[in-house]
């Protein structure tokens, strides 16, 4: 099938004091209608912004300095570069919200503290999908019961500020799902959740991708509801692609070092030991000092003289722990013919 | 007011005097009104906390869990007085006798407080942008007359080296610092008084992993340094399972289970508990894929209405119609358990 969003080179950039920083750098990846795709990494690793820069909701003084995002909007039209569209002209804004819905990582900064919730997600409907007002509300109640909100006639005549935290990223979430986006870009969704209504909300995304071919991006740190929802992941680290694959390989098969770490941190339900966690030692680089070559090398216990030179994202078919898998890449000197073990 | 210690009411202290008993918290209730219109009138009362009674030993950390919204936050806002509790009892106890926190005053409290202290969820947003680290993890030392001069600059330095940090962060301002390390600057926060009591209000889950995991860690090893005890409320079942002794689930302003983790975990006696631990995400896709999860069928309830009977029946798949009808105690199961469910003897729950 063809990808609904092809990223190409998406590099985006922040002037500092200190120069200038890619907080994207040169990233490249397609999301296929129906499907999701993990985006996992570590904090500061540039994966907000890459959601960000889709929506062309870069914070200033940021901006997209190079790289395209084809998009392939409904109804078949000819797909079209969201880059070269201007970031507050009406091109995006009939693509915000209508097309591609984002669920965002800080629900109290999307909700307005002055409007209950009700209204602000009716607002929305109303916006996007010309309702009347009364059809308006009721999609929003039905929306806010289908994302578990208890008695949600009710709630929907609260403000954020009455509701508990997991609440209020339910009624985010009911937003972004009540204009039946093609493409949904979910940070960061459940983390305020218990694992029951998390369950639900995964669930409920699920059957939308299945109803209507929504597609997803999903941002998360839970590596369990990347195994649970992902068919594809990239792991990004300081800006960059560091390692890709569909999720089979990138849990059994781990490559990069700093993969392999992320996944040896995670505590796992009913393997509980008294031994502390695995903790990738060190913390993660600020972009203005990016060490030279590969950027986790300072952290990583199998660097070799080589790492600090840039290596590339490639197949991982170099390796000797690893079957020959174009679509398994990887962003390592250990899976280099001359320099691998 | 001082209450002498066989004033030990909870249904899981049963009458035994404990010399290592830190807190006890009993029928403890938050209602907050609900108002509507013009005229802000009361229409109702939304039950955050509905009778909640639990203990904590020195040393020790009970981990708090349950269901969005069942008033787990709430429970911690109360005990540090942040909330005015609706009712019950909160003692907390010093080698002789408890102090109920409830009924004491502004004055009496800010003596107390010391010894309770809380660590936010949000690192971005509870730490004051315009004060230094200095100042932040200094203030308590300050605003509780501990220390001043030369002697504060050197227990904030070593507060700091304490969680992992760097003794010259002292005059940077947070924003400078990432998500990690300004939970690690709220934890020396918390420390700074030498506290007791460590209520941490979902202090991981706005990290990720590999912080996470550092940050868990220095939890578990400042307990072995120090031996404050927590109250450790979380979303995350598999973390929970990994640093607390104890285990209370929460469901709709109840405390519905609560037990030593192991035994939790391996044998839930609470259909809740149940639910809640077959929809843990593993990070295992296979696995994942072949696991059966228990769905919860049925619609939310809500606080301000909750359900007659047990407040878990809408929505228990073994529910029969005594659930209906009775409200079932929070009762000794098995050995140094206990759930509020009638059929507990009679199911077989599966754990992990
Ligand atoms: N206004 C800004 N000026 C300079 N750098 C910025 C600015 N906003 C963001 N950045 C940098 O961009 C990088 C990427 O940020 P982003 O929010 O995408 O990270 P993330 O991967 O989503 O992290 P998290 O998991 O913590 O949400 C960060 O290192 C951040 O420091
Ligand atoms: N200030 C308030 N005013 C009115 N209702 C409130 C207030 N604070 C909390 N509540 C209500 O009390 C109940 C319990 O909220 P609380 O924040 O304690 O839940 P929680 O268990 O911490 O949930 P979460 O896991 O989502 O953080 C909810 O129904 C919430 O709407
Ligand atoms: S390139 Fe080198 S430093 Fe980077 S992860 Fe691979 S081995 Fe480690
Ligand atoms: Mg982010
Ligand atoms: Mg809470």
């Amino acid at each position: 099938m063809e990808p609904l969003l092809e990223i190409r080179g998406l590099t985006t950039v922040f002037p500092t004091d200190d120069g200038t920083v890619c907080a994207v750098n040169d990233v490249t990846f397609s999301i296929t209608p129906g499907k999701t795709l993990g985006l996992v990494g570590e904090s500061g690793c540039g994966k907000s912004l890459t959601a960000l820069s889709i929506l062309r909701l870069v914070p200033a003084p940021g901006r997209i300095a190079a790289g395209s995002i084809w998009y392939r909007p409904k109804g078949g039209n000819a797909p079209i570069d969201l880059v070269r569209l201007c970031p507050h002209g009406d091109a995006i804004r009939e693509i915000r919200g209508n097309e591609i819905a984002m669920i965002f990582q800080e629900p109290m900064t999307s909700l307005n503290p002055v409007y209950t919730i009700g209204n602000q997600i009716a607002e929305s409907v109303a916006l996007h999908q010309a309702a009347d007002r009364k059809e308006a509300r009721a999609r929003a109640v039905e929306m806010l019961a289908r994302v578990g909100i208890p008695n949600p006639r009710q709630r929907a005549k609260e403000y954020p500020h009455q509701l508990s935290g997991g609440m209020r990223q339910r009624a985010m979430i009911a937003m972004a799902l009540c204009c039946r986006p093609a493409l949904l870009l979910a940070d960061e969704p459940t983390t305020a959740l218990d694992v029951t209504i998390q369950a639900q909300v995964l669930e409920l995304m699920k059957s939308l991708q299945q109803e209507f071919g929504m597609a997803i991006l999903l941002i998360t740190h839970d590596m369990g509801v990347i195994a649970e929802m992902a068919d594809e992941v990239v792991v990004m680290y300081a800006g960059r692609v560091v390692e890709q694959g569909e999720p089979e390989a990138i849990f059994y098969k781990p490559l990069h070092p700093y993969t392999q770490g992320l996944l040896a941190s995670v505590p796992v339900l009913g393997r509980r030991s008294k031994a502390r966690l695995v903790a990738i030692p060190g913390t993660v680089p600020r972009l203005q000092r990016l060490p030279q070559g590969c950027a986790f090398r300072p952290r990583c216990s199998r660097r070799m003289p080589v790492c600090v030179e840039m290596p590339e994202l490639e197949g991982a078919s170099g390796a000797a722990d690893a079957s020959p898998n174009a679509d398994h890449k990887v962003r390592c000197w250990l899976y280099d013919h001359q320099h691998g073990r | 007011m001082i209450i002498s210690t066989d004033a030990r009411t909870s249904p899981e202290h049963a009458g035994a005097s404990d010399r290592n008993l830190l807190l006890a918290v009993s029928g403890l209730r938050k209602y907050f009104p609900i108002r509507r219109g013009l005229l802000r009138k009361v229409v109702g009362e939304t039950r955050a906390v509905d009778g909640v009674s639990f203990e904590v030993r020195r040393g020790e950390m009970l981990g708090l869990v349950g269901e969005s919204g069942s008033g787990k936050t709430t429970v911690g806002r109360c005990l540090m007085r942040l909330l005015q509790p609706t009712a019950g009892r909160i003692l907390l106890y010093n080698a002789m006798a408890g102090v109920d926190l409830c009924g004491l005053s502004a004055r009496k409290l800010r003596d107390i407080r010391p010894r309770l202290q809380m660590i936010f969820q949000d690192p971005h947003s509870s730490l004051n942008p315009r004060m230094t680290v200095g100042e932040i993890v200094g203030e308590p030392l300050i605003v509780n007359r501990v220390a001043k001069g030369t002697e504060l600059n050197e227990r904030v330095a070593t507060l700091l080296e304490l969680v992992g940090l760097n003794g010259d962060d002292l005059r940077r301002y947070p924003h400078a610092f990432s998500g990690g390390q300004r939970q690690r600057i709220g934890i020396a926060r918390a420390l700074a008084l030498r506290p007791e009591l460590v209520i941490a209000d979902e202090p991981v889950s706005a990290l990720d992993v590999s912080v996470q995991a550092q940050i868990l860690n220095l939890l578990a090893e400042l307990r072995e340094r120090i031996g404050f005890s927590c109250i450790f409320i979380a979303h995350d079942l598999s973390v929970v399972e990994h640093i607390c002794d104890r285990v209370a689930v929460m469901y709709l302003g109840r405390i519905v289970e609560i037990g030593d983790t192991d035994t939790l975990y391996r044998a839930p006696q609470h259909p809740y508990t149940e639910a809640l631990l077959s929809a843990v995400p593993i990070p295992d896709p296979v696995a994942q894929r072949e696991r059966t999860r228990v769905r919860l069928e049925g619609e939310v309830p809500d606080a301000s209405s909750p359900p007659p009977g047990c407040p878990f029946h809408p929505r228990c798949r073994y529910a029969e119609p005594l659930c209906r009808e009775c409200v079932p105690e929070l009762r000794p199961i098995a050995e140094k358990s206990l759930a509020s469910c009638h059929l507990s003897e009679k199911l077989n729950l599966k754990g992990v």
